[in-house]
């Protein structure tokens, strides 16, 4: 990273380096912000951020989670950060059909919600991206989804065809956080495996931080620049195990016990019992001085079985005769 | 009612199974152990050129005469899908790749003039999960409540609202009362048939609603619900009182058939190899072996 050839001639400026932690990239975030929030249910999202969000107390958010959002985003709510969601799910599906928080929060007024689908809410990212006032969407009409979110607007097409669509206006935010695989100190991120909505919830956002599993050398970046799904991230943050307790596709499987342990945290949150939530925090969120901390209290053990697991399946070690060597 | 040698997850894995064709294409949305189970046994058995997305991830998949490692996928995103992935986009790309072949609505009117077509599009079968689904085949995953204000909220309506050309969806229930099965769901998170030939959205929509006690096409007077079979051990007397809607025969009302020998061989052994169907056990691990539901 600090190769000479990265250098310009003596006294011209050097490349910018992004690199930050944590806590100094959650300090950009203030009260009444959008942010963005990647990964898909169970899998890549950048933890030590959102952990470093609830630790600061950061309130009177406007939180984008992904086209299928996970416990990360119930648990910013359960937190008490948000003040609305905008995302077309909450939860984890088998581990949990519905968010507790959210659903509590929902429930309870405590947050307003965006009602949208998936594709709504890409539309409006995608508008954002493109510098577009709207997009047209011919998903919803007749669903209840206009109606709960009246930013959607049903027009008719001007085709002439009486068909109805969506004008989904343009979704943007203040900053945008992605899991990736690898990044360097400029800010080229790549993933290491599936991408899920990353890039589009990247290209929405005014400013880009990745939670980086590796920190490589931009040499690394250079190989296979086509890798490069996030470049220009304006924040990199070192943060290896950094999906924990979801899983990092090109790296471990999900902390099933911990996602179970939370799940159980939140459901008495939801019937009214905030002791277990708080205690929850406590010992994972607020308590842990930072990521190696919180990795520490993890176990080296657990996190190594977490790889060991992926490695099981993805790099085909239990594998018959004749099974591919990798998967990656 | 009587005992059966399988669980109910399993008899609506192999149903799901059973409607689907080779060359087919398929989307697993909504993600339980069933869909992905029907997926998986289809692509097994009869059904090698499935053109099958396997979960959200967005991995094109193929399982024919591959092992499933490390049990049947957990979330739609789960790493394990990846082992038989043989290509992937970004998960918003699904929207991109909608188009039926041809256009509008000509492939859903006559698939047999489309034989030669490259035929790969979103998608042929879909699979919805609702907290409620309605007399009209509405189907709700927002909440129960009105004017917005929930008694009770779901997880979102997720992309069944979306996926405007599938041919075929699969409105599957978990369980079956007149909570969940009601004359009209309190928010619609998608349409029923009617109401996609009503907005002439260019895919069928819900064909199906499927529990653990029988099946429902729309055959009925302005493509309401009808009663197309009861699953064995079941009886329409049951399913009638366990729905809140008007219960009456399909013209097309027909004795389902049980799994047979191979279906249930196939499944187990090389399927659900972790048994999460939750079927009668064959090495399975203790936890993993109760037999949820069987027949009961």
């Amino acid at each position: 990273m600090t190769a000479a050839d990265e250098r310009g001639p003596a006294g011209r400026p050097a490349r910018k380096e992004v690199v930050v932690t944590a806590a100094e990239a959650a300090a950009r975030v203030s009260d009444g912000m959008t942010i963005i929030v990647g990964g898909f249910v169970t899998a890549n999202h950048p933890m030590p951020v959102v952990r470093e969000l609830i630790k600061r107390g950061v309130g009177d958010l406007t939180v984008i989670g992904s086209a299928t959002a996970g416990l990360e985003i119930d648990l910013l709510i359960g937190a008490g950060c948000v003040r609305k969601l905008i995302a077309p799910y909450v939860g984890a599906e088998l581990y949990a059909p519905i968010g507790n928080c959210f659903r509590a929060a929902a429930e309870n007024k405590e947050i307003e919600i965006w009602e949208c689908s998936e594709y709504i809410l890409y539309a409006g990212l995608q508008a954002r991206a493109m510098g577009q006032e709207f997009m047209a969407w011919r998903g919803g009409v007749g669903t209840s989804i206009p109606e709960l979110n009246k930013d959607l607007v049903v027009f008719q097409s001007p085709l002439g065809d009486g068909k109805e669509y969506l004008a989904v206006p343009a979704i943007g935010a203040d900053w945008g956080f992605i899991h990736v695989g690898w990044a360097d100190a400029y800010g080229n991120g790549q993933h290491v495996g599936a991408r899920f909505g990353d890039r589009i919830l990247a290209r929405a956002a005014d400013r880009v931080a990745v939670c980086a599993e590796r920190l490589v050398p931009n040499s690394y970046i250079r190989r296979n620049p086509v890798m490069t799904s996030i470049p220009y991230a304006d924040m990199v943050i070192e943060a290896p195990f950094g999906s924990h307790p979801y899983a990092a596709h090109g790296f471990y499987a999900e902390d099933a016990e911990h996602i179970q342990a939370y799940v159980a945290a939140s459901a008495a949150y939801r019937k009214g019992d905030r002791a277990a939530f708080r205690a929850y925090l406590d010992e994972w969120v607020t308590g842990p001085e930072d990521h190696d901390a919180y990795l520490e209290k993890v176990g080296i053990r657990r996190l190594l079985e977490l790889e060991r697991e992926y490695a099981g399946v993805s790099l085909g070690r239990h594998a018959p005769e004749g099974w591919p060597d990798a998967q990656i | 009612m009587t005992q059966t040698r399988w669980s109910w997850k399993e008899m609506m894995a192999i149903f799901f199974a059973r409607q689907i064709e080779d060359g087919d294409t398929l989307c697993s949305g909504a993600h339980t152990e069933i869909s992905f189970c029907a997926a998986m046994l289809a692509q097994k058995s009869h059904a090698p050129n499935l053109r099958l997305q396997l979960g959200g991830t967005g991995y094109l998949c193929n399982l024919a005469g591959r092992p499933v490692l490390g049990g049947v996928p957990k979330t739609s995103v789960d790493y394990r899908i990846a082992q038989w992935a043989e290509a992937y986009f970004d998960h918003p790309e699904t929207f991109f790749f909608y188009g039926p072949p041809g256009g509008g609505r000509r492939y859903y009117e006559d698939r047999s003039a489309f034989a030669g077509h490259n035929g790969y599009f979103f998608a042929d079968h879909f699979f919805v999960g609702g907290l409620q689904v309605d007399y009209h085949g509405n189907v709700n995953l927002i909440g129960l409540g009105a004017d917005g204000a929930f008694t009770m909220r779901g997880p979102g309506s997720v992309g069944i609202g979306d996926v405007i050309t599938v041919r075929n969806m699969f409105v599957f229930m978990t369980a079956h009362d007149p909570r969940r099965f009601v004359p009209k769901v309190d928010y619609i998170s998608t349409m029923g048939p009617s109401g996609w030939r009503e907005k002439q959205f260019p895919g069928n929509g819900p064909q199906w609603i499927v529990s653990p006690l029988g099946v429902f096409d729309f055959t009925g007077e302005g493509m309401t619900a009808r009663l197309r079979g009861v699953f064995p051990g079941h009886t329409e007397d049951e399913v009638a009182g366990a729905t809140g809607f008007p219960v009456a025969r399909s013209e097309l009302f027909g004795e389902i058939e049980p799994p047979t020998a191979e279906e249930l061989a196939l499944l187990r052994e090389q399927v659900d190899v972790n048994g999460v169907l939750g079927g009668i056990p064959g090495g399975r691990p203790p936890g993993l072996a109760e037999r949820e539901g069987a027949g009961a």
